[in-house]
Protein backbone atom coordinates (compact mmCIF):
# COMPACT_ATOMS: atom_id res chain seq x y z
CA UNK A 1 0.00 0.00 0.00
CA UNK A 2 2.90 2.53 0.78
CA UNK A 3 3.71 1.67 -2.47
CA UNK A 4 0.77 1.93 -4.64
CA UNK A 5 -0.44 4.92 -3.46
CA UNK A 6 1.98 7.82 -3.48
CA UNK A 7 1.75 5.81 -6.86
CA UNK A 8 -1.50 6.57 -7.99
CA UNK A 9 -1.58 10.34 -6.37
CA UNK A 10 1.28 10.93 -8.79
CA UNK A 11 -0.51 9.87 -11.34
CA UNK A 12 -3.34 11.83 -10.59
CA UNK A 13 -2.03 15.32 -10.72
CA UNK A 14 0.38 14.32 -13.72
CA UNK A 15 -3.01 13.57 -15.63
CA UNK A 16 -4.65 16.37 -14.13
CA UNK A 17 -2.33 19.16 -14.85
CA UNK A 18 -2.59 20.39 -18.28
CA UNK A 19 -6.54 20.10 -17.82
CA UNK A 20 -6.10 22.98 -14.02
CA UNK A 21 -3.20 24.60 -15.81
CA UNK A 22 -4.46 25.59 -18.95
CA UNK A 23 -3.01 29.32 -19.84
CA UNK A 24 -5.62 32.00 -19.17
CA UNK A 25 -5.40 33.90 -22.66
CA UNK A 26 -8.75 35.71 -24.39
CA UNK A 27 -9.74 32.59 -25.87
CA UNK A 28 -9.95 30.74 -22.92
CA UNK A 29 -11.48 34.19 -21.41
CA UNK A 30 -14.14 34.41 -24.74
CA UNK A 31 -15.01 30.22 -24.40
CA UNK A 32 -15.61 31.23 -20.59
CA UNK A 33 -18.20 33.90 -21.65
CA UNK A 34 -19.84 31.55 -24.20
CA UNK A 35 -20.41 28.76 -21.89
CA UNK A 36 -21.79 31.19 -19.66
CA UNK A 37 -23.77 32.45 -21.89
CA UNK A 38 -25.70 29.29 -23.13
CA UNK A 39 -25.94 29.11 -19.09
CA UNK A 40 -27.94 32.20 -18.82
CA UNK A 41 -30.05 31.09 -21.85
CA UNK A 42 -30.89 28.17 -20.62
CA UNK A 43 -31.83 29.62 -17.19
CA UNK A 44 -33.51 31.95 -18.71
CA UNK A 45 -36.56 29.92 -20.57
CA UNK A 46 -36.61 28.16 -17.22
CA UNK A 47 -37.21 31.27 -15.53
CA UNK A 48 -40.06 32.69 -18.58
CA UNK A 49 -41.70 29.28 -18.08
CA UNK A 50 -42.21 29.45 -14.18
CA UNK A 51 -42.90 32.90 -14.31
CA UNK A 52 -45.87 32.04 -16.60
CA UNK A 53 -46.95 28.98 -14.04
CA UNK A 54 -46.47 31.30 -11.72
CA UNK A 55 -48.70 33.97 -13.08
CA UNK A 56 -51.51 31.64 -14.25
CA UNK A 57 -51.62 29.42 -11.24
CA UNK A 58 -50.54 31.36 -7.90
CA UNK A 59 -49.79 28.71 -6.21
CA UNK A 60 -47.38 28.48 -3.48
CA UNK A 61 -45.20 25.74 -5.54
CA UNK A 62 -45.25 27.59 -8.35
CA UNK A 63 -44.41 31.09 -6.28
CA UNK A 64 -41.26 29.11 -4.70
CA UNK A 65 -40.44 27.53 -8.19
CA UNK A 66 -40.42 30.97 -9.72
CA UNK A 67 -38.26 32.21 -6.92
CA UNK A 68 -35.33 29.66 -7.41
CA UNK A 69 -35.48 30.01 -11.35
CA UNK A 70 -35.31 33.99 -11.00
CA UNK A 71 -32.47 33.46 -8.59
CA UNK A 72 -30.61 31.36 -10.87
CA UNK A 73 -31.78 33.20 -14.14
CA UNK A 74 -29.88 36.42 -12.33
CA UNK A 75 -27.09 34.80 -10.87
CA UNK A 76 -26.14 33.50 -14.54
CA UNK A 77 -26.58 37.25 -15.96
CA UNK A 78 -24.04 38.32 -13.33
CA UNK A 79 -21.76 35.51 -14.40
CA UNK A 80 -22.29 36.40 -18.37
CA UNK A 81 -21.28 40.36 -17.67
CA UNK A 82 -18.29 39.57 -15.58
CA UNK A 83 -16.90 36.93 -17.90
CA UNK A 84 -17.59 39.42 -20.67
CA UNK A 85 -15.96 42.26 -19.06
CA UNK A 86 -13.19 39.66 -18.46
CA UNK A 87 -12.83 38.84 -22.34
CA UNK A 88 -13.17 42.26 -23.16
CA UNK A 89 -9.93 43.01 -20.98
CA UNK A 90 -7.90 40.21 -22.14
CA UNK A 91 -8.50 41.29 -25.65
CA UNK A 92 -7.42 44.37 -24.69
CA UNK A 93 -4.29 42.80 -23.21
CA UNK A 94 -3.79 41.34 -26.66
CA UNK A 95 -4.34 43.78 -28.89
CA UNK A 96 -1.16 46.12 -30.26
CA UNK A 97 -1.29 49.67 -30.48
CA UNK A 98 -3.30 50.81 -27.42
CA UNK A 99 -1.19 52.76 -24.87
CA UNK A 100 -0.27 52.15 -21.38
CA UNK A 101 -2.28 54.61 -20.31
CA UNK A 102 -5.08 53.66 -22.48
CA UNK A 103 -4.85 49.81 -21.11
CA UNK A 104 -4.34 51.02 -16.91
CA UNK A 105 -7.44 53.17 -17.34
CA UNK A 106 -9.52 50.98 -18.94
CA UNK A 107 -8.14 47.84 -16.59
CA UNK A 108 -9.24 49.50 -13.32
CA UNK A 109 -12.84 51.00 -14.74
CA UNK A 110 -13.52 47.15 -16.16
CA UNK A 111 -12.15 45.25 -12.88
CA UNK A 112 -14.13 47.67 -11.00
CA UNK A 113 -17.62 46.39 -13.17
CA UNK A 114 -16.63 42.91 -12.62
CA UNK A 115 -16.40 43.46 -8.50
CA UNK A 116 -19.85 45.44 -8.85
CA UNK A 117 -21.12 42.13 -10.63
CA UNK A 118 -19.84 40.03 -8.15
CA UNK A 119 -20.79 41.40 -4.98
CA UNK A 120 -24.30 41.82 -6.57
CA UNK A 121 -24.64 38.01 -7.25
CA UNK A 122 -23.09 37.25 -4.23
CA UNK A 123 -26.30 39.29 -2.94
CA UNK A 124 -28.88 37.38 -4.41
CA UNK A 125 -28.62 34.36 -2.18
CA UNK A 126 -29.86 36.37 0.66
CA UNK A 127 -33.26 37.31 -1.48
CA UNK A 128 -36.05 35.63 0.02
CA UNK A 129 -38.98 36.81 -1.84
CA UNK A 130 -39.81 38.13 -5.60
CA UNK A 131 -40.01 41.28 -4.59
CA UNK A 132 -36.75 41.09 -3.70
CA UNK A 133 -35.29 39.95 -6.58
CA UNK A 134 -37.51 42.15 -8.58
CA UNK A 135 -35.75 45.41 -6.85
CA UNK A 136 -32.15 43.29 -7.28
CA UNK A 137 -32.83 42.84 -11.03
CA UNK A 138 -33.57 46.76 -11.16
CA UNK A 139 -30.49 47.66 -9.09
CA UNK A 140 -28.83 45.30 -12.31
CA UNK A 141 -30.34 47.24 -14.81
CA UNK A 142 -29.38 50.60 -13.51
CA UNK A 143 -25.58 49.49 -13.12
CA UNK A 144 -26.08 47.60 -16.45
CA UNK A 145 -26.64 51.56 -18.17
CA UNK A 146 -22.61 52.40 -17.14
CA UNK A 147 -21.26 49.14 -18.03
CA UNK A 148 -22.70 49.46 -21.56
CA UNK A 149 -21.11 52.68 -22.12
CA UNK A 150 -17.74 51.33 -21.04
CA UNK A 151 -17.84 48.23 -22.90
CA UNK A 152 -18.86 50.30 -26.17
CA UNK A 153 -15.93 52.95 -25.37
CA UNK A 154 -13.52 49.69 -24.76
CA UNK A 155 -14.50 48.18 -27.74
CA UNK A 156 -13.50 51.58 -29.75
CA UNK A 157 -10.06 51.18 -27.90
CA UNK A 158 -9.71 47.98 -29.32
CA UNK A 159 -10.40 48.90 -32.91
CA UNK A 160 -8.72 52.04 -32.69
CA UNK A 161 -5.77 50.32 -31.29
CA UNK A 162 -5.25 47.94 -34.11
CA UNK A 163 -5.54 51.35 -36.64
CA UNK A 164 -2.82 52.84 -34.26
CA UNK A 165 -1.23 49.64 -35.04
CA UNK A 166 -1.33 49.53 -38.56
CA UNK A 167 -0.24 53.22 -38.94
CA UNK A 168 2.52 53.04 -36.64
CA UNK A 169 3.64 50.04 -39.27
CA UNK A 170 3.34 51.98 -42.33
CA UNK A 171 5.00 55.47 -40.93
CA UNK A 172 7.60 53.12 -40.11
CA UNK A 173 7.72 52.17 -43.42
CA UNK A 174 7.78 55.53 -44.50
CA UNK A 175 10.65 56.49 -43.10
CA UNK A 176 12.76 53.70 -44.24
CA UNK A 177 11.34 54.65 -47.57
CA UNK A 178 12.47 58.12 -47.46
CA UNK A 179 15.81 57.02 -46.04
CA UNK A 180 16.42 55.50 -49.18
CA UNK A 181 15.01 57.98 -51.43
CA UNK A 182 17.65 60.40 -49.68
CA UNK A 183 20.38 57.84 -50.41
CA UNK A 184 19.30 57.82 -53.94
CA UNK A 185 18.90 61.25 -54.92
CA UNK A 186 22.42 61.62 -53.01
CA UNK A 187 23.39 59.60 -56.07
CA UNK A 188 22.01 61.26 -57.99
CA UNK A 189 21.79 58.19 -60.54
CA UNK A 190 17.68 58.03 -60.39
CA UNK A 191 15.24 60.80 -60.59
CA UNK A 192 13.19 60.70 -57.06
CA UNK A 193 10.78 63.26 -57.32
CA UNK A 194 7.64 61.04 -58.40
CA UNK A 195 8.17 58.23 -55.60
CA UNK A 196 8.91 61.85 -53.28
CA UNK A 197 4.96 62.45 -54.35
CA UNK A 198 3.69 59.55 -53.60
CA UNK A 199 5.23 59.02 -50.26
CA UNK A 200 3.69 62.70 -49.81
CA UNK A 201 0.16 61.40 -50.88
CA UNK A 202 1.01 58.18 -48.47
CA UNK A 203 1.26 60.69 -45.63
CA UNK A 204 -1.66 62.56 -46.65
CA UNK A 205 -3.57 59.26 -46.54
CA UNK A 206 -2.16 58.65 -42.81
CA UNK A 207 -3.56 61.84 -41.56
CA UNK A 208 -6.94 61.20 -42.69
CA UNK A 209 -6.61 58.32 -40.85
CA UNK A 210 -5.85 59.50 -37.87
CA UNK A 211 -8.62 62.28 -38.15
CA UNK A 212 -11.25 59.65 -39.18
CA UNK A 213 -10.35 57.69 -35.93
CA UNK A 214 -10.64 60.99 -33.94
CA UNK A 215 -14.24 61.71 -35.15
CA UNK A 216 -14.89 58.07 -34.01
CA UNK A 217 -13.38 58.64 -30.57
CA UNK A 218 -15.42 61.65 -30.17
CA UNK A 219 -18.39 59.73 -30.85
CA UNK A 220 -17.45 57.50 -28.39
CA UNK A 221 -16.62 59.82 -25.40
CA UNK A 222 -20.01 61.21 -26.18
CA UNK A 223 -21.81 58.35 -25.16
CA UNK A 224 -23.74 58.72 -21.94
CA UNK A 225 -26.16 56.08 -19.89
CA UNK A 226 -29.00 57.25 -20.03
CA UNK A 227 -28.73 57.73 -24.18
CA UNK A 228 -30.99 54.87 -25.61
CA UNK A 229 -29.14 54.59 -28.67
CA UNK A 230 -25.95 54.12 -27.52
CA UNK A 231 -25.32 50.94 -30.11
CA UNK A 232 -26.61 53.37 -33.02
CA UNK A 233 -23.63 55.94 -31.78
CA UNK A 234 -21.25 53.05 -31.68
CA UNK A 235 -21.88 51.64 -35.11
CA UNK A 236 -21.39 55.71 -36.51
CA UNK A 237 -17.85 55.23 -34.28
CA UNK A 238 -17.10 52.15 -36.34
CA UNK A 239 -18.53 53.06 -39.59
CA UNK A 240 -15.76 56.30 -39.48
CA UNK A 241 -12.87 53.13 -37.77
CA UNK A 242 -13.88 51.53 -41.21
CA UNK A 243 -13.53 54.71 -42.82
CA UNK A 244 -9.82 55.50 -41.67
CA UNK A 245 -9.23 51.45 -42.64
CA UNK A 246 -9.50 52.55 -46.04
CA UNK A 247 -7.54 55.34 -45.89
CA UNK A 248 -4.72 52.86 -44.78
CA UNK A 249 -5.34 50.68 -47.00
CA UNK A 250 -4.58 53.46 -50.01
CA UNK A 251 -1.68 54.62 -47.68
CA UNK A 252 -0.03 51.34 -47.92
CA UNK A 253 -0.67 50.67 -51.68
CA UNK A 254 0.87 54.09 -52.41
CA UNK A 255 3.99 52.75 -51.02
CA UNK A 256 3.65 49.45 -53.39
CA UNK A 257 4.07 52.74 -55.68
CA UNK A 258 7.26 54.05 -53.64
CA UNK A 259 9.08 50.90 -54.64
CA UNK A 260 7.23 50.30 -58.70
CA UNK A 261 9.40 53.48 -58.97
CA UNK A 262 12.51 53.01 -57.30
CA UNK A 263 12.92 49.59 -58.87
CA UNK A 264 12.05 51.35 -62.63
CA UNK A 265 14.28 53.05 -64.62
CA UNK A 266 13.76 57.00 -65.55
CA UNK B 1 -19.88 -52.95 15.89
CA UNK B 2 -22.01 -50.29 14.99
CA UNK B 3 -19.61 -47.19 13.26
CA UNK B 4 -20.82 -43.75 14.98
CA UNK B 5 -21.93 -41.29 12.75
CA UNK B 6 -21.28 -37.75 14.60
CA UNK B 7 -23.65 -35.24 13.91
CA UNK B 8 -22.63 -32.63 11.13
CA UNK B 9 -24.64 -29.42 10.15
CA UNK B 10 -23.13 -29.83 6.54
CA UNK B 11 -24.86 -26.58 5.48
CA UNK B 12 -22.95 -24.13 7.52
CA UNK B 13 -19.41 -26.11 6.76
CA UNK B 14 -18.22 -23.60 3.91
CA UNK B 15 -16.60 -24.77 0.88
CA UNK B 16 -13.29 -24.77 0.32
CA UNK B 17 -13.03 -22.36 -2.41
CA UNK B 18 -15.10 -19.81 -0.08
CA UNK B 19 -12.53 -20.37 2.37
CA UNK B 20 -9.61 -19.84 0.30
CA UNK B 21 -11.49 -16.43 -0.97
CA UNK B 22 -12.13 -15.24 2.74
CA UNK B 23 -8.88 -15.69 3.79
CA UNK B 24 -7.20 -14.15 0.72
CA UNK B 25 -9.68 -11.08 1.29
CA UNK B 26 -9.35 -11.06 4.81
CA UNK B 27 -5.46 -11.22 4.88
CA UNK B 28 -5.35 -8.13 2.13
CA UNK B 29 -7.64 -5.42 2.56
CA UNK B 30 -4.68 -2.91 1.02
CA UNK B 31 -6.35 -4.43 -2.22
CA UNK B 32 -10.11 -3.56 -1.56
CA UNK B 33 -8.41 0.16 -0.43
CA UNK B 34 -6.38 0.76 -3.85
CA UNK B 35 -9.36 -0.93 -6.00
CA UNK B 36 -11.50 1.77 -4.43
CA UNK B 37 -9.00 4.86 -4.80
CA UNK B 38 -8.14 3.72 -8.31
CA UNK B 39 -11.68 3.07 -9.04
CA UNK B 40 -12.70 6.94 -7.84
CA UNK B 41 -9.53 8.30 -9.82
CA UNK B 42 -10.89 6.62 -12.90
CA UNK B 43 -14.38 8.01 -12.98
CA UNK B 44 -12.85 11.45 -11.27
CA UNK B 45 -10.36 11.58 -14.65
CA UNK B 46 -12.88 10.31 -16.83
CA UNK B 47 -15.26 13.33 -15.44
CA UNK B 48 -12.76 16.17 -15.88
CA UNK B 49 -12.39 14.95 -19.64
CA UNK B 50 -15.79 14.46 -20.35
CA UNK B 51 -16.84 17.86 -19.03
CA UNK B 52 -13.97 19.83 -20.72
CA UNK B 53 -14.94 18.22 -23.77
CA UNK B 54 -18.82 18.87 -23.32
CA UNK B 55 -17.65 22.61 -22.41
CA UNK B 56 -16.40 22.83 -25.87
CA UNK B 57 -19.15 21.42 -27.67
CA UNK B 58 -21.47 23.78 -25.98
CA UNK B 59 -19.92 26.56 -27.14
CA UNK B 60 -20.89 27.32 -31.03
CA UNK B 61 -18.28 28.86 -32.94
CA UNK B 62 -19.72 32.25 -33.13
CA UNK B 63 -16.11 33.34 -33.68
CA UNK B 64 -16.15 33.11 -37.49
CA UNK B 65 -13.32 33.66 -39.67
CA UNK B 66 -14.01 34.51 -43.15
CA UNK B 67 -11.82 32.76 -45.60
CA UNK B 68 -9.14 35.86 -47.16
CA UNK B 69 -10.75 36.42 -50.50
CA UNK B 70 -8.67 34.91 -53.22
CA UNK B 71 -6.63 37.42 -54.99
CA UNK B 72 -5.75 37.47 -58.55
CA UNK B 73 -2.06 38.22 -58.14
CA UNK B 74 -1.23 40.19 -61.26
CA UNK B 75 3.06 40.07 -61.57
CA UNK B 76 4.08 43.19 -61.91
CA UNK B 77 6.88 43.49 -64.13
CA UNK B 78 9.03 45.96 -64.94
CA UNK B 79 10.50 46.41 -68.46
CA UNK B 80 13.20 48.88 -67.96
CA UNK B 81 14.17 47.79 -64.67
CA UNK B 82 16.15 49.94 -62.88
CA UNK B 83 19.74 49.55 -60.69
CA UNK B 84 18.02 49.11 -57.69
CA UNK B 85 15.61 46.82 -59.20
CA UNK B 86 17.72 44.42 -57.07
CA UNK B 87 18.74 45.90 -54.02
CA UNK B 88 18.45 44.03 -51.27
CA UNK B 89 17.34 47.08 -48.89
CA UNK B 90 14.33 47.25 -51.66
CA UNK B 91 13.39 43.88 -51.96
CA UNK B 92 12.97 43.72 -48.28
CA UNK B 93 10.70 46.56 -47.74
CA UNK B 94 8.91 45.37 -50.88
CA UNK B 95 8.03 41.94 -49.33
CA UNK B 96 7.31 43.63 -45.85
CA UNK B 97 5.28 46.36 -47.31
CA UNK B 98 2.97 43.15 -48.86
CA UNK B 99 2.76 41.23 -45.81
CA UNK B 100 1.37 44.71 -43.90
CA UNK B 101 -0.59 44.98 -47.04
CA UNK B 102 -1.86 41.54 -46.57
CA UNK B 103 -2.59 42.26 -42.55
CA UNK B 104 -4.73 45.12 -42.98
CA UNK B 105 -6.61 43.78 -45.85
CA UNK B 106 -7.28 41.16 -43.40
CA UNK B 107 -7.91 42.90 -39.89
CA UNK B 108 -11.40 42.40 -38.25
CA UNK B 109 -12.85 45.64 -37.78
CA UNK B 110 -15.95 44.54 -36.79
CA UNK B 111 -15.48 42.39 -34.07
CA UNK B 112 -18.97 40.96 -34.06
CA UNK B 113 -18.39 38.43 -31.72
CA UNK B 114 -17.80 41.02 -28.78
CA UNK B 115 -20.72 42.71 -29.61
CA UNK B 116 -22.60 43.14 -25.26
CA UNK B 117 -24.82 40.38 -24.81
CA UNK B 118 -28.23 40.14 -25.35
CA UNK B 119 -30.02 40.51 -21.63
CA UNK B 120 -32.55 40.65 -20.27
CA UNK B 121 -33.25 43.42 -17.57
CA UNK B 122 -35.57 44.79 -15.28
CA UNK B 123 -37.59 41.90 -14.74
CA UNK B 124 -41.30 42.08 -13.82
CA UNK B 125 -44.26 39.77 -12.02
CA UNK B 126 -46.96 40.99 -14.36
CA UNK B 127 -49.25 40.16 -16.72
Amino acid sequence: MRKILPALLLSFFVFSTPILGQEFNFQKAYEDYLFNYNQYRQSYSDFVAAKEAYLTYQTLTSKNTALEKTQKMLKNEDEVIRTYLTALRMKIAETAGITNDEQSILYLKLDNEVSWYGKHKDSLSSAATLEDLVSSSKKMSDQYKNTEVLTYQTLGTILSGKENDFRNQINTKIQDLKGKIGEIRQKGDKDTSLSERWLLEAENRLTRSQEKQFAAQQILAKIKSTNTDKNQSYNKAQFSLEESHQYLKEANSYLREVIREIKSAD
Amino acid sequence: MPTEIADQNFENIPFEEEKIANKKVAGKPIFIFAGIFGGLLVILLSMAIFFSLQQGKIMPNTKSTPTPTPTLEIKEEITAPSPYATDSAVLKMEEEIKNLDQQITSADLKEAGLNPPVLEMNIKFEK
